[in-house]
């Protein structure tokens, strides 16, 4: 093995994603050692050297312990920094406290900045993310951060697994409506948007759809589904005020937390189409709804590219297969 | 509430969803009433803050424990600090009786105050993890170098192997074939078998974390290693819970001058001795040797623990002192030995109460007759189960006056010798 080559590390829980990554980039995960205390303390062991290496520290958070995923990345980070690392890259696909990312009311924290400033702190030279919920959260760190996009993907899985020339693109919300423009460009296909009027967080109250689905394939696109509330009632008001053909939705994050996985078992979603950069493994076996879309093919394109000093710009438009 | 008609002007007291009850009691002792903040978490487990009342230019003191879910716990208090920083509070001290993160128990040597360093070279030069007297030594040949723990299989002699050559090289490459001998099931034991270079040392991150999310001053009570108050580069006020504890042992401990204190492990023996000086006892220290030792009877290697006492205790009263209780293995063992010793009575006086773990289970079959601690983490579900075995100490008066001092700017000193309930 070369000097200075590619540590991958990642967690004892969630590491589908760093799995495949590591598959892919034909690098075995480094061991790492995590014991949770009995007084719910993390102690964290690095079971190799990564002395100047260049170390990607792949974290999966999905919904439910999210802090103990946040403090074990941190660990992790730190344990990396003190031992030497030439440089440590967080790949945090799905980014924790995304949607706090502004100071909404007086006095509520701006989570997401705090998470930036946490990461950097512990040591993180570079941030390799997945469409964040706001791309100014970019702005967030001083150091610098690869914003992907699930795009190419999701482009890639509507041209193999839907009858797209049929199909709309369509917005649940006013904020997705240029991510759901851009695919509606990108697929040459018409768009339409759901304006919704929300009277308190996770919770949806009324929806108006702009826009002509009448029997085309809805395709519903968002960046992340938390309770799948929306998503729900957009297909409900898709399929009766709209008289749309049938429902997919496609988002990048399943959080899926709470009863989202019940929500889509009795909505009128055909399916829901989410990427992995969220565990979705013990949701899809009571969730037959539920697909998965590998994003893993974007994520060790860009470990490798990050490493060897190329540009990443490409896969914002292409996904490796 | 509004402390603008509060008896202290322009101070607010914060509670974590840590310890409630003693942000309202250091309230109380300071005649104000706790801010509002709504603490709750979202569906997909993300910590939700807000701070009801306002809090621009005013001094904001958050009490939050390290206790219970010490992560959650932890990531609200820098969330809470972050929300009063961006919420123009004008300064934001963190009030943690018990600090998160600054014990790490897998880790004995973590005491020496240069952790990462003794960390590396104790997994470089000695194969066993435990031991309080690691001489720095030279990188032994493969033949000698044992992991510690038997495993019986051939992976136990791959990953020896594996162990002896990072004994030797230091930094070792992963070749694929010893990829292969890796156990794959149980990452976790093996690494606690031989791998113990990077062990990661929460406690400089946890004072980065803590002073990024934007803390001004930190106030904390005893802590395990005083060198962490270097960790940080903003004040750091340490009480100490002595004072108190030395108030119940001359209180309520019949005869204490007869009584030996006893540390019960040598980390401990300078703030035991601190008590056995301030009151004029006597002075036994617990000594534990944690060697691994080669047994002849089939080659494998065993930790052996040797508890040695020194000190006189026979028909003695002995009272426990330590900083923190966590699983009570320590402090159990301390006791059994004490009474095999002759001790009357053993009493464990214990600044931090964590209760992890079986910690209750053990102390009730244990021969502590009395535990003493304080209430800087929640102690309601321990005095359930432990009943009379258990007294707690009131720390929200020291906090209080801490506070009320730092805020009206005097000096905090007086309460690290004198403080009488």
């Amino acid at each position: 093995m070369s000097n200075n080559s590619i540590k991958l590390l990642a967690g004892d829980i969630h590491r589908s994603l760093a799995e495949l990554v590591a598959e892919r980039l034909g690098i075995p995960l480094s061991k790492v050692g995590i014991v949770r205390d009995s007084n719910r303390e993390t102690s964290i062991t690095i079971g190799e050297s990564v002395r100047d290496e260049d170390v990607y520290i792949i974290t999966q958070v999905g919904s439910g312990e999210v802090n103990d995923r946040i403090l074990e990345l941190l660990i992790m980070i730190n344990a990396c920094k003190t031992a030497s690392a030439r440089r440590i890259t967080v790949v945090l696909p799905n980014f924790p406290y995304a949607r706090q990312d502004r100071k909404d009311k007086s006095r509520a924290p701006i989570t997401a900045k705090l998470m930036a400033n946490m990461l950097e702190t512990a040591g993180c030279y570079h941030v390799i993310t997945m469409d964040l919920h706001a791309s100014q959260i970019q702005g967030f760190f001083d150091v610098p951060v690869d914003n992907l996009y699930a795009e190419p993907s999701v482009v890639n899985y509507i041209k193999h697994n839907i009858d797209y020339k049929n199909a709309i693109i369509v917005s649940p919300d006013a904020g997705g409506a240029k991510r759901a423009a851009a695919l509606a460009d990108r697929l040459d296909l018409n768009f339409a948007l759901i304006h919704k009027e929300r009277a308190r967080a996770n919770e949806v109250s009324r929806m108006v759809l702009v826009g002509d689905v009448s029997n085309k394939i809805c395709i519903l696109v968002d960046d992340m589904a938390d309770t799948c509330g929306t998503l729900a009632k957009a297909a409900e008001t898709l399929l009766n005020d709209g008289k749309a053909q049938s429902v997919i939705a496609i988002v990048t994050h399943g959080i899926l937390s709470g009863k989202a996985c019940e929500i889509i078992n009795n909505s009128k979603l055909d399916r829901v189409v989410c990427t992995n950069t969220v565990p979705l493994e013990d949701k899809m076996n009571n969730c037959p709804k539920l697909h998965q879309l590998d994003v893993s093919g974007v994520l060790a394109e860009s470990i490798r590219r990050l490493h060897n000093g190329e540009s990443v710009s490409y896969l914002f438009r292409n996904a490796p297969l | 509430m509004s402390s603008d008609n509060s008896p202290v002007r322009n101070l607010v007291i914060l509670g974590g969803s840590s310890h409630p009850r003693l942000t309202d009691a250091i309230c109380a002792n300071l005649n104000i009433s706790p801010a509002e903040a709504s603490l709750h978490k979202f569906k997909n487990g993300e910590t939700s803050v807000t701070i009801v009342n306002s809090v621009r230019d005013k001094d904001v003191y958050i009490v939050q424990s390290g206790s219970g879910r010490v992560n959650d716990n932890l990531v609200e208090l820098l969330i809470l600090i972050s929300a009063c920083k961006t919420a123009s509070a004008k300064k934001v001290t963190v009030v943690t009786p018990l600090f998160p993160y600054s014990r790490q128990p897998d880790i004995p040597y973590t005491k020496t105050g240069a952790p990462l360093v003794a960390a590396k070279a104790n997994s470089l030069n000695t194969p066993s993890q435990f031991t309080f007297e690691s001489v720095p030594g030279t990188p032994r040949s493969s033949g000698k170098c044992d992991t510690g723990v038997s495993l019986a299989t051939a992976a136990s002699n791959a990953l020896k192997q594996s162990a002896s050559v990072s004994s030797l090289g230091g930094v070792v490459r992963p070749a694929m074939a010893r990829e292969d001998s890796w156990v794959p099931e149980a990452p976790v034991r093996e690494i606690n078998n031989g791998y113990k270079q990077w062990i990661a040392q929460s406690g400089t991150l946890i004072a980065q974390l803590l002073t990024c999310a934007g803390a001004d001053h930190i106030i904390t009570m005893d802590l395990h290693d005083p060198q962490f108050q270097g960790f940080f580069d903003i004040p750091v006020d340490n009480l100490y819970g002595k004072p108190i504890l030395q108030n119940y042992i001359t209180s309520y401990i019949p005869d204490y001058q007869d009584a030996v204190i006893v540390s019960p492990d040598a980390g401990g023996a300078k703030r035991a001795t601190a008590i056995a000086d301030g009151l004029g006892m006597a002075f036994a220290l617990i000594h534990k040797e944690r060697r691994k030792t080669k047994s002849f009877v089939n080659g494998q290697t065993r930790q052996i623990a040797n508890t040695m006492l020194v000190g006189d205790v026979a028909g003695k009263v002995c009272l426990i002192v330590d900083d923190l209780l966590d699983t009570a293995n320590t402090v159990t063992r301390a006791a059994k030995l004490l009474k095999d010793q002759g001790a009357i009575k053993v009493y464990a006086i214990i600044t931090h109460g964590v209760f992890s773990g079986e910690a209750i289970e053990r102390i009730k079959a244990s021969a502590i007759d009395k535990i003493v601690t304080t209430n800087s983490t929640p102690q309601i579900e321990h005095l359930k189960s432990l009943g009379s075995k258990l007294e707690v100490l009131d720390v929200a008066r020291i906090f209080a006056e801490a506070i009320r001092r730092i805020h009206n700017g005097e000096s905090v000193s007086m309460l690290f010798d004198y403080f009488t309930i």
